[in-house]
């Protein structure tokens, strides 16, 4: 069966990436430039600084005696292949697989374009992500790995799907030009007279061997549209980690939260991509020169929104004085889980639950992930463990329509009769020990209880609890059910075979 | 325009207009949280608690404070809310929460590790405006709200349109939009009393009979208990205590319903401490 790919091609991507980290640089002249034997020579130059003349290859000297106003950085090619393969792998929302085309491309695996309404809608949807990700993009669907490349490299349209077997005519109008790999190729042919790939492609087979061997065949093989490689699956990263260093090192919080902005759109993306949600991350300041200074964030609901996490660090941060600036910012994420993802609904407000999402990250952070929860029932007769803490995870509200209509909640089932019996307020552990007076006949009289001796009033009981009597701890306690004087109903036992009393409850 | 055409106009108008009145729903809902005691809440200003104000309910831990305010959050859990509790003295107890209709998962607990924590968290919890009650329980916390703390908890809860429920120790009251004495007034009643209310009904007062907190819940002035005031009632011999509603086998009480040592009634002090026989 034949393959379907779609290559995203991102014109300049170096250059559109330090732009986006830095606004300023846009419509200025920028140009990218690398070491080669002691001299600085251009990779990349921007839009801008192309129209004045500067191009690849161009030693910086030279380009700033064509252009003083050239602003340059440095060109780091294993940043950069490492920055696109962040991007694709938000791209997985769309595809199966992706394989990388440094330092400005990649292709992704088209089969699934059936989800996402067909090659063209697949096309759209990968074309409105790189839009939405700040980058200018290309995309073509093809079933050759050739094809879907030259055509978004070279061919006039921004977006396009090539139909099966309609790979040669589609090829036909770009120039020799896009075969990239065999410039010895393209040289000889340039050298013929001939200059679009539709001439090659038209020539005899036996005369291409002939004249350009080997290579011209399979460069005519390409143009044909019988191209045979197969896409690779680029092997994700096992830690999703983004690593922004600051131009110049942040001494205050706002350079640093728009750094950390853009590490959290493409942190999110890439958590999306893998359908996977944020549990818990670290944000880890590297100071200048005091090092590394790791900030944990807790999330108490597993999350993929850049807007709640950007918010959640801001609110942490508030709280953290650093001694020194920050010169890059690390964001790992420690902990994911599946992401199931959340439903919009009519007739309630998603604000509401963003809004809900933000207050249980904030809690967290701030006081930590177990000072929140939701309580669940234990199966334990011993009081004191009869109940724990659990995650807080409200059922999913229904869409507003059918919530409507549904105007009764669902009847929970009666308790069981134990619970009715229960104080609303346990005393921790076993409670505290209380000083109790008895009448002649054995009767409590007083008891002393928050501080005051109190009379008691009325004692109901007991209620018999015992057990664990298998283990090094066995229990026995019979409860009553007390009214003291100045207070509501107090819950009081005495353990089996002792004569004190203890506090464990108050009915408040 | 064709009939058929007019037809399809005049039915997506009545679709807008439904979804608008859906969207515009929710804050509708409610304005007052009721306790479902109609003592309670005939005495309240509204007939239940205010949704968007600052309820205090001020008096010692054992005087049906909290059971008052569960009840009003269970309210919110019938109406599909949700409610928060910020337990100051973490003592809160699970277990007693379901019979007052509180829907567990439905209910956030916060324990924040230090006091000085509690009023921000609340304070967090309403500006949210994702729960509609939030309780903050400040009993034996030795916190005391600030002025301008609670004047952050008033305008968030108005903002927010939330009710905030604040439980304060007789020795530090706070500065509630509507405050209410809570008290025991004996072994039969807990006692309600309007201290300060915006909406008139100061110093109005009613007693509740405590069975009524918890629905369903033991008579503590029936059989198998006794006032020491009155005349002691007569211990009956051991007869099985069982509750009229059937129960079910969930591996916490006997085949025929009872628990461990349940069927007993008051026992003799006497005999069990080895006094006066």
């Amino acid at each position: 069966m034949s393959q379907r790919v779609a290559y995203v091609h991102l014109p300049r991507f170096p250059v559109q990436r330090r732009v986006l980290d830095e606004p300023g640089l846009a419509a200025q002249p920028l140009a990218l430039v690398h070491e080669t034997k002691g001299v600085l020579r251009i990779s990349f130059a921007s839009g801008t600084a192309q129209r004045d003349g500067i191009r690849a290859g161009m030693t910086l000297t030279s380009a700033r005696a064509l252009l003083p106003a050239l602003r340059d950085g440095l060109y780091d090619a294993a940043a950069e292949t490492q920055a696109l393969s962040s991007l694709a792998e938000g791209f997985l929302r769309f595809a199966p697989a992706f394989m990388l085309s440094a330092p400005d491309g990649l292709w992704l695996d088209a089969s699934a374009a059936s989800l996402f309404g067909g090659e063209a809608g697949l096309v759209d949807k990968v074309e409105a992500q790189a839009r939405a990700a700040g980058y200018r993009a290309r995309v073509v669907l093809a079933s050759e790995l050739f094809t879907a490349r030259a055509l978004a490299r070279f061919g006039a349209a921004t977006r396009a799907c090539v139909a099966l077997g309609d790979s040669g005519r589609a090829l036909a109008a770009l120039p020799l030009q896009a075969l990239e790999d065999a410039p010895e190729v393209v040289a000889s042919l340039r050298a013929l007279g001939l200059s679009t790939l539709g001439e090659l492609s038209a020539l005899q087979p036996t005369q291409v061997i002939s004249r350009l061997g080997a290579q011209g065949l399979r460069a005519q093989r390409l143009v044909r549209g019988q191209d045979e490689a197969r896409l690779l699956p680029a092997v994700l990263p096992e830690v999703v980690e983004e690593v922004r260093t600051l131009e110049a090192p942040a001494e205050s919080l706002e350079p640093l939260l728009f750094a950390l902005k853009a590490a959290l759109d493409r942190l999110s993306a890439r958590l999306r991509g893998r359908q996977r949600a944020a549990v818990r991350l670290t944000l880890t300041l590297v100071l200048e020169p005091a090092g590394p200074y790791p900030v944990p964030l807790v999330l108490a609901r597993p999350t993929t929104d850049p807007k709640l996490l950007l918010d959640l660090v801001r609110h942490r941060l508030e709280s953290v004085r650093l001694d020194a600036p920050v010169a890059t910012l690390v964001l790992t994420v420690d902990e994911s889980c599946e992401d199931h993802g959340q439903q919009g609904v009519l007739g309630d407000a998603p604000a509401g639950d963003a809004a809900l999402e933000t207050v249980l990250a904030r809690l967290a952070t701030a006081l930590g992930p177990e000072a929140l929860g939701s309580p669940v029932l234990a199966d334990d007769h011993r009081p004191e463990a009869a109940h724990a803490p659990g995650p807080f995870r409200p059922p999913r509200r229904e869409p507003g329509m059918f919530a409507e209509a549904r105007r009764s909640p669902p009847v929970p089932p009666p308790p069981p009769d134990w619970q009715l019996e229960r104080p609303v307020r346990l005393l921790p552990g076993e409670g505290e020990p209380i000083e109790v007076e008895l009448d002649a006949l054995g009767a409590l009289r007083t008891a002393r209880v928050l501080g005051k001796r109190r009379k008691v009033l009325a004692v109901a009981g007991p209620e018999r609890l015992g057990g664990q009597w298998w283990t090094e701890t066995p229990f026995q306690r019979d409860y009553y059910r007390v009214h003291l004087d100045g207070l509501g109903p107090a819950w009081v036992y005495r353990r089996a075979g002792e004569d004190g009393f203890y506090l464990h409850g108050l009915f408040d | 325009m064709t009939a058929a055409a007019r037809a399809d106009s005049a039915v997506l108008e009545r679709l807008r207009e439904r979804i608008r009145t859906l969207q515009a729903a929710p804050r509708q809902l409610l304005s007052v949280l009721r306790t479902g005691l109609p003592p309670v809440d005939g005495l309240l200003p509204g007939g239940g608690f205010p949704l968007g104000q600052v309820v205090e309910l001020w008096g010692e831990p054992s005087s049906g404070r909290t059971r008052l305010a569960f009840r009003a959050i269970a309210e919110a859990h019938r109406a599909l809310r949700l409610a928060a509790w910020v337990d100051g003295p973490g003592m809160l107890y699970a277990p007693a929460l379901p019979p007052l209709g509180v829907q567990l998962e439905q209910l956030l607990v916060v324990r924040p590790p230090e006091s000085k924590q509690l009023a921000w968290s609340a304070l967090q919890l309403l500006r949210s405006g994702a729960f509609v009650a939030v309780g903050l329980d400040l009993t034996r916390s030795g916190v005391r709200l600030s002025p301008p703390e609670s004047r952050r908890l008033v305008e968030a809860a108005s903002r927010s349109g939330g009710l905030l429920l604040l439980l304060t120790p007789p020795e530090a009251p706070a500065d509630g939009t509507l405050r209410l004495h809570v008290s025991a007034a004996g072994p039969r009643a807990m006692r309600l009393e309007v201290v300060r209310s915006r909406q008139g009904g100061a110093s109005r007062t009613v007693e509740v009979p405590w069975d009524l907190l918890t629905p369903g819940g033991p008579s503590d002035v029936g059989a198998g208990s006794h006032g020491l005031d009155a005349p002691p009632l007569p211990v009956p011999p051991s007869t099985p205590f069982r509750r009229a509603r059937a129960c079910t086998r969930d591996g916490l009480i006997g085949i025929q319903g009872q628990r461990p040592g349940r069927d007993l009634s008051l026992p003799s002090f006497a005999q069990a401490l080895g006094v006066g026989s």
